[in-house]
């Protein structure tokens, strides 16, 4: 009898878990800063409902938590200086856990329960990947910063019609490295690089390929992967320590480089080393030591006051500074479209995908047959001692 | 193969000796493969990283109080975790069970107060390396080895040469005997999870300094259950040997074969030795229970 | 019905497959396998690329891709129902790692990192729902099978089952490569939905979640373990606006369960006709006692 009871009352509750789950999980993550989304509608001309979907707690959170605190300052100052045409911007947060099932699932709960107008999309391609084909089904559209053009156009070569990238792609980003590299005089590099990470791989071909253009080689022995169960970044170092190489690529997540500077100094390697974005601050602090050997692409310009007056604001609680501009961005952008065409979704996306915004990180012209932006401008720095410079600007 | 690898790889083996070591002594006394360890580790290092090392302490503060907290965490996972099974005469499978799911609780936890980020340890070290010949060592590696080697020194010593090391023993060999012999089965079982834990919260710190600090740090485990295992489970001086095997293995692998395939071919390894020697290096055979 | 519902309820499903195998594996067979969700990964890839590379079909491709999964197992299970317990976790922790490796390094053909994408979507709340209920009805019929009787015997004492004249090795095998076929076609699925596989998220933590999904239902029980199974696998998404806590939620819960009730939430029962038969005969008699009195 007990048993029958405990089973009983164990599947009604997984039941009307399952059931809930629903409704529970929408309104419930929505970010502290934003009202519940069912929550009656402003007094003023209603809301316009946007979700952020981003790792909130996964591997990569820390972009993730950059990118949705960005949206939210833009979302608060919009709402302060009196919103879209009266219209008040609410955004949900919704946490992917840096896991492609849990993205899938946010998704579709924050478009078919929520029903948002917009996502702001995440930084991490795996998740963008992931969401990709699921999205083609509905019609809300993903801005988002996933840099693997295979994210925003599929094979044969049609965008998704939700998904668009508002920073360089890493083709843009892998190009500059290079040519930056060549334009400083080095002449052997090596490469550490993983394997297991989309935005890693995504952007090793174009650096090799843009090193070809100037009939610079990398022998293959020099180009190293590892994996997320490699640890020892010494032994992986050292065939490119022990060739003595100019510069070592290393487009890795911030948490590597960490690793990789380690293991290098070290060795007592005394070239250069080349990052993708990750080297850019909080790397520095992380590190706690001397950066001067890291040279790092940005999308913003910090030697620009009012751009350094605000990461001087942001600094204690945004680990990566320029994530939170992007973030930023892609609201800004997003709100500039909704101002004009309303969030009806087919004059949204054609608006979208003619977007052209002059935003924090740039000027962002979208190519509606890939997109992803065209002509945005990266920066290039490196570090004295722990102080970030600003070497050069270059165009896309 | 250069020597150089062969260095990286007894520094990374030494790590993975405290890992299998504290990994080894639950599976002496308890016979099931402790993987709350893993997080034990981690939980301890944050806890150090956050009371000492982020103010600026050095090294020996920091293992001190990582220490202190591997073992009260061990403790507490003892008695939330394992003693109430232990009472039932739980199959060993209810302990594996239980040993991860209390991972999964530091690991909550540790991401509830420090989020998913990672953190790095200020460096400890004045110069970062040293110079022997035409090699370079990394002082913190050096340090690492160091340390290492002394806390498993001492607990050879305590278990070899000390009344409670004997009683250790005792209660590994035979629980109820060793009970009716007048020994307090319970706080002995205490003392070799008092033990693990020291052993974690040090063996975190290193792994912090090596690999930076984040909460899933702990997954390092299985390298400690893989050396456990090699070096014949339960044995204490097979797991250490196990462990710089392991470690050796892996770095000459890795440099060989380079990432990935490394892992296939441990792997592979892994499992002609065990189909080989299935006793392990020690050659304890521990017999497996009806 | 609602989509986030079916969408919960497809990947319950899924799930639901893949523990019937554990169930086979670890309730009846006592075996500890923390690999078991790399066969899940191969079940997804090999489907999937025989789609989209070789214009299979996709009913020819999954049972392709289960057939393979089960000749890779019978492999693997060659060592593993040879080694003691203990080691059997080891050998098969290895091989999901050495399988994740493979997937990362094999670049041009799985898409390495990136993953593997454009899988058509073909199944739904409908297939994975039927594909559920299927499952675990050959897991119960292998449970009262020669096979499942001579599990539990080898299970409880193997030695004594030896002596029985049971062929341990044998059954051992039988048991891993039904839980193998299960998995693999789990992660079929799994692909065929998802329409996007990449080689992270088929660790040693997942095939760990499974095995901790049996325990907390009733390790000797395949309706315990389905209905562990069915609430673990909601839980995360009810107690989705607890973002960070929701682990912790779910580790005390087990714990508690792991203390206190060891055989897990329904102990060794099982939903068959005479059972309920039987609970409602009791209740029956309880209440005419009642009555009575």
């Amino acid at each position: 009898m007990k048993r029958i009871v405990s089973f009983v009352m164990a599947a009604g509750m997984a039941l009307s878990l399952a059931a809930c789950g629903g409704a529970a999980s929408g309104s419930a993550s929505t970010s502290t800063a934003a009202p519940a989304a069912s929550s009656a509608a402003a007094a003023d001309g209603g809301e316009i409902l946007i979700g952020c979907l981003q790792d909130i707690t996964g591997n990569t959170s820390g972009l993730g938590l950059s990118v949705q605190k960005g949206a939210q300052a833009a979302v608060d100052e919009i709402n302060a200086n009196g919103g879209i045409n009266g219209k008040k911007i609410v955004m949900n947060t919704y946490d992917t856990k840096g896991d492609v099932t849990e993205a899938v699932n946010s998704y579709i709960t924050a478009v078919t329960v929520d029903q948002v107008s917009l996502i702001v999309g995440p930084p991490v391609a795996n998740i963008a990947n992931a969401i990709k084909e699921t999205s083609e089904g509905y019609d809300v559209p993903v801005v988002g910063l996933a840099m693997d053009p295979a994210c925003q156009t599929k094979s044969e070569g049609v965008p998704y019609k939700n998904m668009f990238a508002l920073q360089p792609s890493a083709t843009t980003q892998g190009d500059i490295m290079a040519a930056f590299a060549i334009k400083n005089g080095y002449k052997t590099f090596g490469i550490l690089y993983n394997q297991e990470n989309a935005y890693s791989v995504s952007l090793l071909a174009p650096f090799v390929d843009r090193l070809a253009e100037d009939n610079i080689t990398v022998d293959s022995s020099m180009i190293v992967a590892y994996g997320a169960a490699d640890t020892d970044y010494k032994t992986l170092l050292l065939p490119l320590v022990n060739a003595n190489v100019d510069a070592i690529y290393c487009p890795n997540y911030t948490q590597q480089l960490v690793a990789i500077e380690t293991a290098a100094t070290e060795l007592g390697y005394k070239g250069k080393i080349i990052t993708g974005l990750d080297g850019a601050p909080g790397f520095n602090v992380t590190y706690g030591g001397d950066c001067s050997n890291i040279y790092y692409i940005n999308n913003i310009n910090t030697e620009d006051e009012t751009i350094a007056a605000k990461i001087a604001e942001i600094q204690n609680d945004v680990s990566a500074p320029n994530k939170y501009f992007l973030g930023y961005d892609i609201v800004m952008a997003a709100a500039d479209c909704i101002g004009k065409v309303g969030t009806d979704y087919t004059a949204l996306h054609d608006a979208l995908e003619n977007l052209s915004y002059e935003g924090i990180t740039g000027k962002i012209t979208i190519d509606p047959t890939t997109h992803m932006p065209t002509g945005m401008s990266m920066y290039m720095y490196t570090y004295d001692n722990q102080t970030p410079v600003m070497l050069e600007q270059f165009a896309g | 193969m250069s020597l150089q690898v062969i260095i990286n790889g007894i520094a990374t083996g030494s790590i993975y000796a405290l890992i299998a070591t504290g990994f080894a002594l639950i599976f002496n006394v308890l016979k099931f493969s402790n993987f709350s360890h893993g997080a034990t580790m981690t939980a301890a290092a944050f806890i150090a990283y956050f009371l000492v090392s982020s103010k600026g302490m050095g090294l020996l503060p920091t293992l001190l109080i990582a220490a202190l907290a591997g073992a009260l965490i061990s403790l507490f996972g003892e008695f939330v975790g394992f003693r109430r099974i232990l009472k039932n005469h739980s199959a060993p499978t209810y302990f594996f069970v239980s040993s991860i799911t209390l991972g999964t609780l530091y690991e909550g936890l540790v991401t509830i107060k420090a989020g998913s980020n990672f953190f790095n340890f200020p460096s400890f070290f004045k110069t970062p390396t040293v110079n022997v010949a035409a090699l370079v060592v990394s002082t913190g590696d050096l340090m690492m080895f160091g340390i290492s080697a002394v806390a498993l020194i001492v607990l050879a010593y305590v278990i070899q040469k000390t009344r409670l090391g004997r009683a250790l023993r005792a209660v590994s060999f035979d629980r109820d005997t060793a009970q009716l012999m007048g020994i307090d089965s319970t706080r002995i079982i205490q003392l070799a999870f008092v033990i693990s834990g020291i052993l974690a919260g040090i063996a975190g710190v290193f792994l912090g300094i090596k690999y930076t600090l984040y909460p899933t740090l702990g997954s390092l485990v299985v390298k400690g259950f893989i050396a456990s295992v090699i070096g014949g489970l339960g044995s204490l001086t097979g797991a250490v040997i196990g462990a710089l095997l392991l470690g050796i293995l892996e770095t000459i692998l890795l440099a060989a074969l380079g990432s990935g395939y490394s892992t296939i071919a441990v792997f592979a390894v892994m499992l002609v030795f065990l189909l080989i020697r299935p006793q392990g290096i020690a050659g304890s055979n521990v017999q497996e229970k009806a | 019905m609602n989509a986030l519902v079916s969408n919960v309820l497809t990947q319950v499903s899924i799930t639901l497959i893949a523990v019937s195998g554990i169930y086979v594996l670890t309730g009846l067979t006592g075996m500890f396998s923390l690999g078991q969700a790399a066969f899940m990964a191969i079940g997804s890839y090999v489907s999937g690329l025989l789609v989209i590379r070789a214009h299979v079909p996709f009913v020819l491709a999954a049972l392709l891709a289960v057939a393979g999964a089960t000749l890779i197992g019978y492999v693997i299970g060659y060592p593993v129902v040879r080694l003691r317990r203990d080691y059997i976790s080891l050998v098969t922790l290895g091989f999901g790692e050495a399988i994740a490796a493979l997937l990362n390094r094999m670049t041009t053909l799985t898409g390495g990192a990136s993953g593997l994408t454009g899988i058509p979507r073909l199944v739904g709340l409908p297939l994975a729902f039927i594909s559920a209920v299927l499952a675990i009805a050959l897991a119960a019929f292998f449970k009262t099978s020669k096979y499942g009787r001579q599990c539990i015997a080898l299970k409880g004492d193997e030695l004594a089952a030896k002596a029985m004249g049971i062929n341990v090795t044998r059954v051992k095998m039988i048991a891993f490569l039904l839980s193998v076929a299960l998995t693999s076609y789990s992660g079929v699925l799994y692909a065929f939905y998802m329409s996007y596989v990449d080689p992270t998220g088929f660790g040693w933590k997942k095939s760990a979640d499974w095995v901790i999904m049996v325990f907390f239902g009733g390790v000797n029980s395949l309706t315990g373990s389905t209905l562990g199974a069915f609430i673990l696998s909601a839980l995360p998404q009810v107690l989705r606006g607890l973002q960070n806590y929701r682990y912790v939620i779910y580790a005390v819960l087990v714990l508690l369960i792991l203390n206190f009730k060891p055989s897990g939430l329904l102990g060794e029962w099982e939903l068959t006709p005479r059972n309920i038969q039987q609970a409602f005969a009791k209740l029956g008699k309880k209440n005419t006692a009642k009555k009575e009195g």
